[in-house]
């Protein structure tokens, strides 16, 4: 399951960026395109202006050198001046036959025109330039005010209407370009939306997969919590039991042993004594001995006074003990205490005031520490103040620091940690008390 | 001079018996009875109204220390010894509290037994040595490590003297009469002592008279 959702949010992920890089690309593309066919509709319209333009200058240079051959009076002159307008004529023919190659279907209609009329205009111009000079002495003004020049105004005029042609179609050029434009308007949106509508769900997906892990996590701890409570449980009902059965057992017979040894002492009749009575005083020092033992090691895995006489006399035992043991100045000031608290709590407030006991002597090198318990209504409180070395509880938090808040808080209780270095360590537990009715 | 009649109180045989053959090797001792719970101990105590009872603490059915109370509650004429294994003044107080006038460890040497029976026959209290030494040396420590000036020192002598006969087990009744007192003047002293000290009650009185070295 894990494998597979991570695939889904690596490959969501994946797909989402190879799709936001597609959408750039891709209108990068298009607007490269928008800006190439402006350019190409642009340089056309120029192009076409500069052939028409050549054909209009054409035809008025045309008709100027037909004026000067007419009017020409020389001979020589004249043929000159005829050369010149066939040149004209040739230029003027080229420029049509580049410009047929690009011609638009709006343009064939008047560029047929032009073509007839031209045709016309050279077929009307041929005859008169095998004139000679009387013929067009005489002939020469008719003829180029009758023919030449109204032809010449003809063709001017269609030329302007390829021009108004050539016009409209850059213009519609541009309404090309600005359609292209809605088109990649909207490429662009539905792009961003797709994107956004699977970003929505990949975060969707990933907030709910997120949430779950989360829940399991805190499901989790709180098991480990759990556990650990069962651990502290299972670990005090051990000493409590092992500590009696030594107490009760080990510990009784050994003084019954004593007792016993004692009586075996004083039996031995006087002849023996000398040989004897060493032997029995070995044996009553072990045992004696033995009882020591036994009664330290039953206290130091649960005080029987816990059980037998509760909190309040186990805590002084515990103080006085500290005390005897480290020399620090333990005071205890109890207030309210009952002594028919719940097992629990008799048992998590030992061992807080224990381990922070062990920690005062230990680490803290305090002189003196003291210890309020007090039973309210509904909580019991218990601070253990020392004037010791103190620390930074967000550096140094130790097991003992950790078990003791999971002792207080797995009976519903808060503990808190107030300590700074050079200005003694705070501990402030508070244990609700249970109702009557729950 | 009649023998002093006692009632064994232990949940192990092996231990009574013990008791029992060190004590009848003395002259002036007599096992009446013997109990092996706090239960059994009532009921021999109400049938053989015994002079001594010797307790355990640790034992089934109803702890020495309950037993205690129930005997010394019905029969006052009843002195009771606690035999522990518990060396800490918490258990002693207890003890003393249940009306308790002895409490000897467990290992305490039979000389000890022998003294504390006698003892609280004869109306005193009686402490172990080993719990005596305990008590005043923790008390000298508490002293040192507070710097506190002295409590005693603030007693007059009369009420020192009060002091130590009640807390040997004396009566108020008892005092006034070996201290050519009024039984007024003795009630008077016994709550200024009480009040000076921050004590409450008689066996804190005894404890602390203890500590003191006052009685051991």
């Amino acid at each position: 399951m894990w494998r597979s959702s991570r695939f889904i949010v690596i490959s969501g992920f994946g797909g989402l960026l190879v799709l936001m890089t597609f959408a750039g690309v891709d209108a990068m593309r298009l607007l490269r395109g928008i800006q190439r066919r402006n350019e190409v509709i642009r340089q056309d319209f120029l192009n076409r202006n500069r052939v028409l333009n050549q054909i209009r200058s054409d035809v008025y240079l045309s008709g100027t050198y037909v004026r000067d051959y007419i009017l020409e009076p020389e001979p020589q002159n004249a043929v000159k001046h005829r050369t010149s307008l066939e040149k004209t004529r040739r230029d003027m023919d080229a420029a049509l036959r580049s410009y047929s190659v690009m011609l638009s279907a709006d343009e064939t209609q008047p560029y047929q025109t032009l073509q007839q009329e031209l045709a016309e205009y050279w077929k009307v111009l041929e005859p008169a330039l095998q004139w000679d000079v009387e013929q067009r002495r005489r002939k020469g003004y008719e003829f180029l005010r009758d023919e030449v020049l109204p032809r010449r105004m003809a063709m001017l005029s269609i030329a302007d209407q390829i021009a108004a042609v050539n016009e409209r179609q850059l213009n519609s050029g541009s309404t090309q370009v600005a359609s292209l434009f809605t088109q990649f308007q909207l490429r662009l949106a539905s792009t961003v939306f797709v994107t956004l509508g699977l970003g929505l769900a990949l975060a969707g997906f990933s907030a709910r997969k997120i949430l779950r892990l989360e829940r399991e996590s805190i499901q989790a701890r709180s098991e480990l919590q759990e556990l650990s409570a069962r651990l502290v449980e299972a670990q005090e009902t051990e000493r409590r039991s092992i500590s009696r059965e030594l107490h009760d057992e080990v510990g009784q017979s050994l003084s019954a042993l004593l007792v016993g040894l004692s009586n075996l002492s004083a039996a031995i009749p006087p002849s023996a004594g000398a040989e004897l009575k060493p032997h029995v005083e070995g044996i009553r020092r072990l045992a004696e001995d033995s009882v020591r033992v036994v009664r330290n090691i039953t206290l130091l895995l649960r005080p029987s006074m816990l059980d037998d006489l509760g909190l309040v006399p186990a805590l002084q035992w515990q103080a006085r003990e500290v005390s005897k043991r480290t020399g620090m100045q333990v005071d205890i000031a109890v207030e309210n205490v009952s002594d028919e608290l719940p097992e629990q709590y008799k048992t998590c407030v030992y061992r807080v005031v224990q381990e922070a006991l062990n920690n005062c002597a230990r680490h803290a090198a305090a002189n003196t520490v003291r210890i309020i318990a007090r039973q309210g209504r509904e909580h019991l409180m218990l601070s253990i103040q020392d004037d010791g070395g103190g620390f930074r509880p967000d550096l140094h938090r130790g097991l003992g620091l950790l078990g003791m808040e999971e002792r207080v808080t797995h009976l519903g209780g808060t503990f808190e940690l107030d300590s700074e270095p050079g200005r003694g360590t705070l501990i402030a537990i508070s244990l609700p008390l249970e109702l009557p009715n729950t | 001079m009649n023998s002093i009649r006692i009632l064994l109180a232990d949940d192990h045989v092996v231990m009574r018996s013990g008791l029992r053959v060190l004590l009848e090797r003395q002259g002036g001792f007599q096992v009446v009875a013997e109990a092996g719970d706090g239960r059994q101990a009532i009921e021999l105590a109400e049938t053989h109204s015994p002079d001594v009872a010797v307790i355990d603490i640790a034992m089934p059915n109803l702890n020495g220390i309950e037993a205690t109370r129930h005997i010394t509650t019905k029969r006052p004429d009843t002195a009771v010894v606690i035999l522990s294994m518990h060396s800490d003044e918490s258990y002693v107080l207890r003890a003393l509290k249940s009306g308790a006038r002895g409490y000897l460890l467990k290992d305490s040497p039979e000389a000890d037994l022998i003294n504390a029976i006698r003892a609280v026959h004869d109306g005193k209290a009686f402490f172990s040595p080993a719990i005596s030494k305990m008590m005043v040396e923790d008390y000298m420590r508490q002293l040192q490590q507070r710097g506190v000036e002295d409590s005693y020192e603030l007693l007059t002598a009369r009420e020192r003297e009060v002091l130590q006969l009640l807390a040997e087990g004396k009566s108020n009744k008892e005092t006034a009469t070996i201290l050519n007192l009024s039984l007024y003047t003795v009630e008077t002293h016994r709550s200024n002592i009480l009040q000076k000290l921050n004590l409450h009650g008689t066996p804190e009185l005894i404890l602390y008279a203890v500590r003191k070295g006052v009685i051991s």
